[in-house]
């Protein structure tokens, strides 16, 4: 099978964390790895696993333009606005993994088809990965869905000074992630950052408001969908329900990561990058069969 | 040590919607601020327990939706500064803080768990831009070394906050851990120090006395304790023996105790007391608001409430995590059934 | 003949563990990393795990990463060779191969050498603040870290006031931004590192502040006061003092200092700041003089007759009420008998 050929721009932990996915998917092949600095740890890890790298950023690519055919973005939600257009302009498939969310929200295991027609697609947030399949089902099994709650807690450690300066954004995105994708009529997103140590993994816990809850269709339609997520994302598990509590749905799911680059705990980060990669073995799928490699 | 005047902030209306599971309604509400406003209470907090935009069925629905409750309160307070509770990651700028300061709000205070005070950056900043005074408040503070809660205060001072409150969630403290704390933070830091005392140990008024003693000049409390838990700081008390120490808090004493008898027959059910379970999360060193969530969901799986707290508290579990409880109820049931075989 | 210098330091480090090894049971069955682990402080840390893991049972798992680990292999078999320690050769400052299941991480990566300092303050720089950048990155990606611990440095309070006896963790006063000061000034800075790492990336970091130590795997080489006078000794020389012999230092052994380390390590909290040196002051006279009653004939001790700024404090004291406090932790090891045990691993390892 033909590799998609992809860069990857952001050589910080996430970015890192990426490159050791892609690396080990027989779909994909890092053409560059681009950040700003060749000394970093990032640069340094790259570089010793073979990897071409550079740190012209965005630039690399406008000289290189065949190096690859699928971006991941993995800088910042300003410099991203940057990079979209110029992208766009040569064709590129991108991935967007910062705040700027500017394509469309994407969720494997849920709307894999629409995802697959755009070129520019991002991973919502971190909760929004990990709540939206279960909003989802909640959407697709029940009648009447009034309102939908997702409270996250990540380890306070896997959240970065990124993060936590994008809170009202983290929120707001995830709200409308789950609207989008369950239907439903009001949403609303908590996230908690918790310092406890050893450091927590990933959790989210999901409340529904329905009309008439129906645990056990919800159930069947849950299993299907989490046994998708697991194919990309192995450390993610329901740990509670789907039962209804104090009249509402509650459904509770942990993320572990994989511990590629990043810490396991961080199964935030994790989820994501996953997820990411999961669309690009998708669109690495999709490419014609036909001819050779260039 | 030579100006005696404290600031008194009372979140009766907000810090008490705990013990009402966030009920308080538009009546209430307005009586209770025309007798604070009149007795001269410098800041009247209002709004759900856990503060701005925290209505939700993780932490109950509020009855009252915010704008109501600060429209309400604004109405009814001439006098007294209007103040807010806002936790980022609950309450966002847009959504929540924009609206409140339309209404009127004088005071907003950014809140955090005591070692994430960084989450609070914009928020303080978007206040201080609207020009509203601001304060940084540390939550759980017990949590942390007193050198690790100033390098926490330190970050909301930079961020613009023109005081820090460190609060006693739990009720914890013991009063030399509180003198510890504001004479550290008020040596080191150039901004006003504040101390939120709970009861659950039956030290809130000592604690606040020590708090006012080492150099805190904004004091939290309620009338007639009304808050989570076993409750916090009791005002009307407070103010007397602040009178008695020659503290002065522009609050006239009669008019305080009617705004407490007042609270008493029309905001609460039962006046606070400290209860077993009370005694338990206050040793353990967890969140008092706990409480509600604590007692219903140990009924469901028949354990004891206390092994929950204590457990609670050795998971080092913060305010917002109440889902976590059904996951250690779930875990303590089963251990228990496992011990039975 | 090197088997009886193992014995020596193995029975140093049971007698420190003596009725103390409780306080250490956080270590057992876990990953202990020293970064700088062939230098003195790791090679005892070292000894100490041995003494843990043989006649306690404790299964700590010890990797100590090091530029100079071939070094270690030749001479110090009776360690390297141990199924419980692994050497990974690496420079702090790229850190690649790092066990990344490790619970407890000691930073001690540092060339203590004045001379270096003295003349390459460039690099000492480099190899302290870059290398603790380094440390501090890694760190962020371990998920079982409990803590970090580094090792910073006694001097970065600048001079010990005169009337004070003990620098206190928190005395006021830093070095003068100076390249002779590079040292203590680049270990400052370090510690600024490890508090930026807590603050930003919420890293358990906490700070030991060595002062000065005294034992076997100190090398002679070194112009102190300790390791000089033991050196004149050894050669059948005069011991040579400069100056009037009055200024104070303090001394702490080495199993005594390993067993504080860990004691640390493994107990302390995250943004704590420990000295970790012996409280007891000894004038440079009487230290020679007790390293003079080591050796038969006793050597004649010389004191430099040029002038120095007698009373221009150059004392450097520790206070450890703290250290005490905190964590139990005193001098174990009482001066005579560190610098005996010393002179004595010296002689057998002359022969």
């Amino acid at each position: 099978m033909r590799k998609l050929k992809v860069a990857i721009i952001g050589s910080g932990n996430i970015g890192t964390d990426l490159l050791i996915k892609v690396l080990r998917s027989p779909l994909l092949e890092c053409k560059a790895f681009i950040g700003r600095n060749l000394s970093s740890a990032g640069m340094v890890k790259a570089s010793s696993l073979g990897v071409t790298v550079s740190a012209e950023g965005i630039d690399y690519i406008l000289k290189n333009p065949d190096c690859c055919d699928l971006v991941f973005d993995a800088t910042s939600a300003k410099s991203h606005l940057e990079h979209a257009p110029i992208l766009k302009k040569l064709n590129k498939l991108a991935i967007d993994l910062t705040p700027a969310k500017i394509g469309l929200m994407s969720v494997p295991s849920v709307n894999l088809t629409d995802s697959l027609a755009e070129s520019n697609i991002n991973m919502i947030t971190c909760g929004g990965q990990a709540s939206i399949p279960v909003a989802y089902a909640i959407g697709q099994t029940q009648t009447d869905v009034e309102y939908i709650e997702v409270v996250s807690s990540i380890a306070s450690r896997s959240a970065g000074p990124a993060t936590r300066q994008n809170l009202d954004e983290y929120i707001k995105t995830t709200e409308d992630g789950l609207k989008e994708f369950s239907g439903a009529k009001r949403t609303k997103a908590i996230l908690n950052l918790n310092p406890a140590e050893p450091c927590v993994d990933m959790q989210a816990t999901i409340f529904a408001k329905v009309k008439n809850p129906d645990i056990p269709k919800l159930s069947e339609v849950l299993l299907g969908l989490v046994a998708k997520i697991r194919e990309y994302v192995p450390g993610y598990e329901i740990i509670l329900g789907p039962i209804v509590e104090n009249d509402r749905i509650v459904v509770m799911a942990r993320v572990r990561g994989l511990g590629d680059y990043l810490p396991a705990y961080a199964g935030n980060l994790d989820i994501i990058n996953c997820a990411a990669i999961a669309m690009a073995e998708e669109y690495a799928r999709a490419l014609p069969k036909t001819g050779s490699d260039k | 040590m030579n100006d005696r005047r404290i600031i008194i902030s009372d979140p009766t209306l907000r810090d008490g919607n705990h013990a009402v599971r966030h009920e308080l309604s538009v009546e209430q509400i307005a009586a209770y601020c025309k007798a604070a406003d009149a007795a001269g209470v410098s800041i009247v907090e209002v709004g759900h327990g856990n503060g701005l935009g925290a209505s939700s069925l993780q932490l109950g629905e509020a009855r009252t939706p915010d704008h109501l409750a600060l429209s309400t309160a604004r109405a009814n307070l001439t006098k007294s500064k209007l103040g807010i509770h806002v936790i980022p990651g609950f309450a966002t700028i847009e959504r929540d803080l924009k609206p409140a300061l339309e209404l009127g709000v004088d005071v907003v205070r950014v809140a955090s768990h005591c070692t994430e005070a960084d989450i609070c950056e914009r928020h303080i900043g978007f206040a201080r831009s609207m020009g509203v005074e601001v304060w940084g408040c540390l939550m759980m503070s017990h949590m942390i070394s007193p050198a690790l809660l100033l390098e926490q205060a330190r970050k909301m001072e930079s961020y613009g906050a023109e005081g820090v409150v460190f609060m006693d969630s739990a009720g914890h403290y013991l009063p030399d851990d509180v003198r510890q704390r504001v004479e550290l933070l008020a040596s080191e830091l150039s901004i006003a120090v504040g101390f939120h005392g709970h009861n659950n140990l039956g030290l809130a008024i000592a604690n606040t006395i020590a708090a006012a003693d080492a150099g805190a000049t904004l004091l939290d409390a309620c009338a007639r304790g009304f808050g989570a838990g076993a409750g916090n700081t009791q005002i009307e008390v407070l103010v007397a023996v602040l009178e008695r120490l020659g503290y002065s808090t522009g609050i006239n004493l009669y008019k305080i105790l009617d705004a407490a008898d007042l609270a008493e027959k029309t905001l609460m059910k039962e006046v606070p007391t400290i209860k077993s379970v009370s005694v338990v999360s206050g040793m353990a060193g967890v969140f008092s608001g706990f409480m509600r969530p604590v007692t219903r969901i140990a009924q469901e799986f028949n354990l004891d409430p206390r092994d929950i707290f204590f457990e609670l508290g050795r998971r080092k579990i913060v305010a917002g995590q109440e889902d976590i409880i059904l996951e250690v109820a779930k875990d303590l049931a089963l251990r228990a059934t496992k011990g039975n075989q | 003949m090197k088997l009886h210098c193992q014995d020596i330091t193995r029975l140093d480090c049971l007698r420190v563990l003596n009725g103390r090894q409780k306080g250490l049971e956080q270590l057992r069955q876990s990953e202990l990393v020293v970064i700088g682990g062939t230098g003195f402080v790791g090679t005892w840390i070292a000894e100490m795990v041995a003494a843990l893991n043989d006649e306690y049972q404790f299964g700590i798992s010890l990797s100590l990463i090091s530029r100079s680990t071939d070094q270690f292999r030749s001479r110090l078999p009776h360690l390297a060779n141990r199924a419980d320690i692994k050497l990974i050769k690496s420079d702090v400052r790229q850190l690649g191969k790092f066990p990344m299941e490790a619970d407890w991480v000691i930073h001690a990566a540092t060339n203590p050498d004045v001379r270096t300092h003295a003349s390459n303050p460039l690099d000492t720089a480099s190899v302290i603040v870059d290398g603790t950048m380094s440390v501090v990155k890694t760190a962020e990606r371990l998920s079982r870290l409990k803590k970090l611990l580094y090792l910073s440095s006694g001097l970065v309070c600048g001079a010990q006031p005169a009337l004070v006896n003990g620098l206190a963790e928190n005395a006021p006063g830093a070095p003068p931004p100076d390249a002779s000061f590079m040292y203590p000034n680049a270990k400052r800075f370090a510690e600024t590192i490890c508090s930026a790492a807590r603050a930003q990336s919420r890293i358990p970091v906490l700070v030991a502040r060595p002062f000065s130590f005294i034992g076997p795997y100190q090398s002679l080489d070194t112009p102190w006061a300790q390791t000089t006078f033991l050196a004149d000794a050894l050669r059948g020389k005069a011991i040579r003092v400069l100056g009037d012999g009055q200024v104070v230092r303090s001394y702490l052994y080495g199993s005594d200092a390993a067993f504080w380390f860990l004691k640390i390590v493994s107990t302390g909290e995250s943004g704590d700041v420990v000295n970790v040196g012996s409280p007891v002051g000894v004038t440079l006279q009487d230290l020679a003089k007790e390293v003079a009653k080591n050796f038969n004939p006793s050597p004649e001790i010389m004191f430099n007759t040029s002038p120095r700024n007698i009373g221009k404090s150059a004392h450097l004291l520790p206070d450890t009420t703290h250290a005490k406090n905190k964590y139990e932790l005193s001098v174990f090891t009482p001066l005579e008998d560190a610098i005996k045990l010393t002179a004595q691993w010296h002689l057998i390892q002359s022969k």
